[in-house]
């Protein structure tokens, strides 16, 4: 009986879908002719940052947010309803294409735009916002379990990221660090919880989610560089010494310095695929489930509503798989990110005595 | 490809968020828990250590006491086999020296009775030959000259009588 209903359910959902599509195929029939679908704006719109926050089932409404720039003539604020629509304001508007496409950009005398510092709490900005807040959140009510409850084990939700956070801190952190996991334990439980809050944050497809954060390069590029800067500001003498005269034949670094082109190398390319390695993931991601869900719309100019239509359950199960997987992602790509900036911290703290072991 | 391109204000903004929140949880959260939950993982090893031995000991008291009960068991069969041994023995001593001592009282008697009958014989003697002297002297009391030579013959003659018996 259970599963008769389960089974209603799921074929109504799936015609309301299909009929859905076909709906929407025939009023545009109707309107100003074929509206052709480009994949690759709107893949890059919904994975790209924004003056403003998409609500569900609407297109043009957006929830404004706050625009700070510094232009030629000093600060402006201002709220993003107000170029949103293509108006300018104070001198400022979002170009349309050219090299500043989507961005403000302020309108001079002579009619030549010019980017000016953005310091707009955009999309992006926002949803790190609260991904911040999430975090704090959530680690405060561990903390909070402990204050008051001292060393009872805690249960559901608190159980759970106790259990996370012992994974991350015991398991990993510790093992690799040793005596100083205490001291970068806070740095790389911080990185691992921002970064996977972030991550799932993404993934939820309405406010407050659907940013892509950690499929965005500049956010990457900051948490890399900050763990380029601790692993290497805080690296010891040994460390140094290893780079600039390592212990090998000296053909191989007095004349010609190769060792030392190679270990320098080394030290920014291990952020870069840092960098690189989250954003990818997570912008593949993201990019493969709006393909799935394209592939309605591709099918249907290509062959007809009724292929589009018939798509589409096919796109939706698809498109569910891919996010399904990117939790997973999601989880995989925050320890791995955390895992190998332990190793790099732990690496950049050799000693003479461990390495003669 | 404006993704490819990182945003100046996204990297400003996302640097101060997190240089906030990672300030925010290393002063205030970060070393609370990692301490509260090793102190909890000591006390829960603690527990188990303290449970494991409490066991051990138990399971060695009860190994001692199941001992000592056997011994007591040992202790107890021995005493009874002794005292057993020893009321034998007792009963066994008694009835042989009781059985001595009825020999003896037998052997004792015996020798009084021998004694008495001996005693007895010669007093019957001894008075039978008074009587016969008596009877004999009132007989023949004028015709005898010599009591002793008298006397003598009667002597002879119980003599005789006696051997005959």
């Amino acid at each position: 009986m259970k599963k008769a209903i389960t089974a209603i359910i799921a074929v109504v959902i799936i015609a309301l879908m299909a009929l859905g599509y076909a709906d929407m195929a025939k009023h545009s029939h109707g309107g100003e002719g074929e509206a052709e679908v480009n994949p690759q704006e709107i893949i890059f719109e919904h994975l790209g940052d924004a003056y403003g926050w998409e609500v569900p089932f609407n297109h043009s409404k957006r929830i404004p947010l706050p625009i700070i720039v510094w232009g030629k003539d000093g600060l402006h604020c201002f709220m993003s309803n107000r170029i949103t629509d293509g108006q300018t304001y104070e001198g400022f508007k979002i170009a349309q294409g050219g090299d500043y496409n989507n961005k403000v950009v302020q309108v001079m005398d002579d009619g030549t735009e010019v980017r000016p510092w953005d310091f707009s709490i955009t999309k992006n900005v926002a949803c790190i916002l609260i991904a911040a807040l999430l975090v704090i959140a959530i680690v405060f009510k561990v903390r909070n379990w402990y204050k008051r409850n001292g060393m009872k084990a805690p249960r559901r939700f608190t159980a759970a990221l106790e259990l996370v956070v012992d994974f991350v801190y015991t398991d990993t952190i510790r093992p690799i660090m040793g005596k100083e996991a205490p001291k970068y334990g806070p740095y790389l439980l911080t990185v691992f919880f921002f970064i996977l809050t972030m991550n799932l944050l993404g993934l939820i497809v309405i406010f407050p989610g659907g940013a892509n954060l950690t499929g965005n390069l500049a956010v990457t590029a900051v948490l890399a560089v900050i763990t380029f800067l601790v692993t290497n500001l805080t690296g010891t003498k040994h460390y140094w010494k290893e780079m600039f005269w390592p212990d090998v034949p000296t053909a191989l670094k007095c004349p010609v310095p190769l060792m030392q082109v190679i270990e320098i190398f080394g030290i920014f390319t291990k952020p870069i695929a840092l960098m690189i390695r989250l954003f990818a993931n997570m912008m593949g991601g993201h990019m493969v489930v709006i393909v799935f869900m394209l592939l309605i719309f591709i099918f249907g100019n290509m062959f007809g509503t009724g292929v589009g239509a018939a798509m589409t359950p096919l796109s939706v199960a698809l498109s569910l798989f891919m996010l399904l997987l990117d939790v997973l992602v999601s989880f995989i790509q925050a320890y791995v990110f955390t895992i190998l900036s332990t190793m790099f911290i732990s690496m950049a703290h050799v000693h003479e005595h461990e390495h003669a072991e | 490809m404006e993704l490819f391109k990182p945003e100046f204000g996204l990297a400003f903004w996302m640097f101060i968020a997190f240089l906030c929140l990672f300030g925010i949880l290393a002063k205030w959260a970060w070393p609370f828990i990692i301490k509260s939950m090793e102190e909890r993982a000591d006390l829960i090893d603690k527990g188990v250590a303290y449970a494991q031995e409490a066991k051990s000991h138990l399971d060695n008291a009860k190994a001692e006491a199941d001992k000592l009960i056997a011994e007591a068991h040992n202790k107890q069969a021995e005493i009874l086999r002794e005292a057993a041994k020893a009321r034998n023995e007792l009963i066994e001593k008694a009835r042989s020296e009781a059985a001595d001592e009825a020999k003896k009282v037998t052997e004792a008697a015996q020798v009084s009775l021998e004694q008495a009958r001996k005693e007895a014989e010669k007093q019957l003697r001894t008075e039978v030959g008074d009587l016969a002297l008596q009877i004999a002297e009132k007989v023949i009391r004028r015709n005898i000259a010599s009591d002793d030579a008298q006397r003598a013959l009667v002597d002879q003659y119980l003599s005789e009588v006696e051997t005959k018996n």
